[in-house]
């Protein structure tokens, strides 16, 4: 399980710039309309797009799960509810590093 | 923390905190340097001011404005009018400069009656120009010059102008990107929503944090008309006034350069329910993601696939005629700000480069968290260097290359490091598929230059070989090559113009592409 999150994580952290918004609300809100998308879309689960918010959370969310399939083979034999306890674990792993466990120290900054 | 203490700054402590290895398991919770802070005393920073970022960075580009310093000349003219925002009404806004050539006596009995003189005389110099922004700089703020008082007699007085007022004195951060800051948030509260959006396509994007720096613009634009998009406005290279001012009439904002206008994007979410999509504008893969969720978001993504298609085929066998020829070259990433993090992984994956140090002068830490996170392991991160840091770097990395702005790149000339200006650029554009390839291109010419050969001699000491005849870049980059490689036939150098930018601006689009098909929603 480690490992495949590792995988996940890296592709993220090298391909992904919606996780580095500039506020910890902000990152909290990213990860959590990317990533839900994206779990939904792996689960082949319908994913809300029809507001211009949702809309825009769902683009990149298609485009992670189309890179995680294609690059993690491993992926496909998974079942939904594997696909979710390690899309679970894969958010906590963001979620620490770039909320809980971030250096940055503007995260918490009242002011942008 | 893996902090990286430069031996020429043991007499500044503070600055240990500014540089970091990536070693290997190190990740963004063990690995950050500072960054954003006031520069130490006694580090000679190479940063920007303020004034320079709102207006320099952000401002000018502008095209169709007259730009006005309030303060000394000084202000205006050694700070970064060189920058190379072009636009297509023949570059007015880099072609002119102006100051309200504020002196000491203004100083003392207040310089208002001579910027009002030096608007109307603008105005009246370039009578098709109707618009104007004008800059505060330390010398006005600090009398309390009251300019938007002024700007507002001016308006009075001529009723066809409209005049945006950037209160960012130089000394109002710790770099440029306090300026940045200012001026995003000035627009947007005094400028945008004030005219009606002139609305063309059901597909319409503001695209934000793009500044057409020898046309990489033009390019991008290329490619969003032919999806049938329509860029309302661009922020804010070749971008003009009044498209800016109507922002708030978009579908979506594409944001470039999140470091320099993630707060306009933020505030367009706010007032305006417009959501922010960050993308990447350099190298194959990101670029072609971007286009592709671009087009996702208006449901029609079979056009972006289109694009990517023709784009790769035509220009990938280019690219690795490069990559083959850069592998494992080492490479300096130093640009201003957000190059470090849209460059840090894709050009070491598409050409091949080794990364041995990221930095940025004025970046936040959030710059800094991308660029490690995309760089690989062994890259040295340093914020805010100063001249001697990024020397004794050059010297322990030995760096094949380095790419940063005009100031350091002189310095590495000197130590005779082959250097690429990726501020103004050398022969851009370097965005697009097109631009990338320029972009390999021009490193290329830069590591294999014959005179560097020549320039690590020392006539003083060195023996000077005289049975050696000329070498071209060719015979050096290839002398190790694989020989199937050398004359592979799929690959090929460079085959564009010098000058680009015409082929892509006569392009003609299809009307009926910007309207959705009928039945779509
Ligand atoms: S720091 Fe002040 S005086 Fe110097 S260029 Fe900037 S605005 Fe002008």
């Amino acid at each position: 399980m480690k490992d495949r999150i590792a995988q996940l994580e890296t592709y993220i952290m090298k391909h992904c710039l919606w996780q580095f918004h500039s506020r910890v609300w902000d990152r909290k809100r990213q990860n959590e309309g990317v990533l839900t998308k994206t779990t939904q879309i792996l689960c082949g689960e319908p994913a809300a797009h029809e507001t211009l918010e949702d809309r825009c959370y769902w683009v990149d969310a298609v485009c992670l799960a189309d890179a995680f399939k294609s690059r993690c083979q491993w992926l496909n034999e998974m079942d939904k509810t594997e696909i979710k306890s390690l899309m679970q674990e894969l958010k906590n792993r963001i979620d620490y590093l770039t909320i809980d466990g971030s250096l940055n120290k503007e995260l918490t900054d009242v002011n942008y | 923390m893996p902090l990286h203490e430069f031996e020429c700054s043991t007499c500044i402590p503070e600055r240990k905190k500014h540089a970091v290895d990536k070693g290997p398991g190190e990740d963004l919770t063990s690995a950050l340097p500072e960054g954003y802070l006031n520069t130490i005393p006694g580090s000679i920073s190479e940063r920007g001011c303020a004034y320079c970022g709102a207006k320099h960075v952000i401002g000018t580009p502008m095209k169709d404005v007259i730009h006005l310093s309030h303060g000394p000349v000084g202000c205006t003219y050694d700070t970064w009018q060189t920058k190379r925002y072009i636009s297509d009404n023949d570059n007015f806004q880099l072609k002119y400069t102006y100051a309200s050539d504020m002196k000491e006596k203004h100083i003392v009995f207040g310089a208002e009656k001579i910027l009002k003189q030096n608007m109307i005389e603008a105005f009246k110099a370039f009578p098709k120009i109707k618009r104007m922004t004008l800059y505060q700089t330390c010398a006005s703020a600090l009398i309390g010059d009251d300019m938007n008082a002024v700007a507002q007699d001016v308006m009075d007085e001529m009723p066809d102008v409209d005049i945006f007022v950037c209160n960012s004195p130089g000394f109002k951060g710790p770099s440029q990107s306090g300026g940045h800051h200012t001026i995003n948030i000035a627009w947007i509260k005094d400028k945008v929503g004030t005219v009606e959006p002139k609305i063309t396509s059901d597909y319409v994007i503001n695209y934000v944090g793009e500044y057409n720096i020898q046309g990489d613009e033009v390019i991008m634009q290329d490619y969003f008309k032919r999806m049938g998009i329509q860029v309302l406005s661009t922020f804010t290279g070749n971008g003009s006034y009044d498209d800016l001012r109507a922002m708030h009439g978009a579908h979506l904002n594409v944001l470039e350069c999140a470091r320099s206008a993630e707060y306009i994007c933020n505030e367009l979410r706010v007032r305006y329910g417009i959501p922010r999509l960050d993308i990447d504008g350099f190298g194959f893969e990101p670029l072609s993601d971007s286009l592709r969720k671009v087009a996702l978001f208006f449901g029609i993504e079979e056009r972006a696939l289109q694009i990517i298609k023709e784009e790769t085929a035509r220009w990938k066998p280019e690219l690795d005629w490069y990559k083959e020829r850069l592998q494992g070259k080492k490479i300096c990433l130093w640009p201003g700000g957000s190059k470090l993090w849209h460059w840090a992984h894709v050009i070491h994956k598409e050409m091949g480069l080794d990364v041995v140090s990221v930095y940025t002068k004025f970046g936040h830490q959030q710059d800094m968290e991308k660029g490690i996170a995309r760089c690989e392991e062994g890259a040295l991160a340093i914020d805010d260097p100063n001249e001697l840091e990024t020397i004794e770097a050059m010297l322990k990395l030995q760096p094949d290359i380095i790419v940063t702005g005009k100031r350091p790149g002189e310095v590495a000339k000197k130590i005779r490091v082959p250097y690429l200006n990726v501020h103004a650029y050398h022969n851009g554009p370097y965005k697009g598929y097109e631009g990338w390839v320029r972009l390999a291109r021009d490193i290329y010419n830069a590591i294999y230059s014959p005179i560097h050969r020549l320039a690590l001699l020392d006539i003083s000491k060195d023996e000077i070989p005289t049975d050696k005849g000329f070498a071209t870049r060719r015979m050096l980059s290839d002398a190790n090559l694989n020989e199937e490689i050398a004359s592979s036939s799929d690959l090929r150098p460079y085959t564009g113009k010098y000058d680009c930018l015409p082929d892509y601006m006569n392009h003609t689009y299809p009307d009926e592409l910007r309207k959705k098909p009928a039945g779509d929603n």
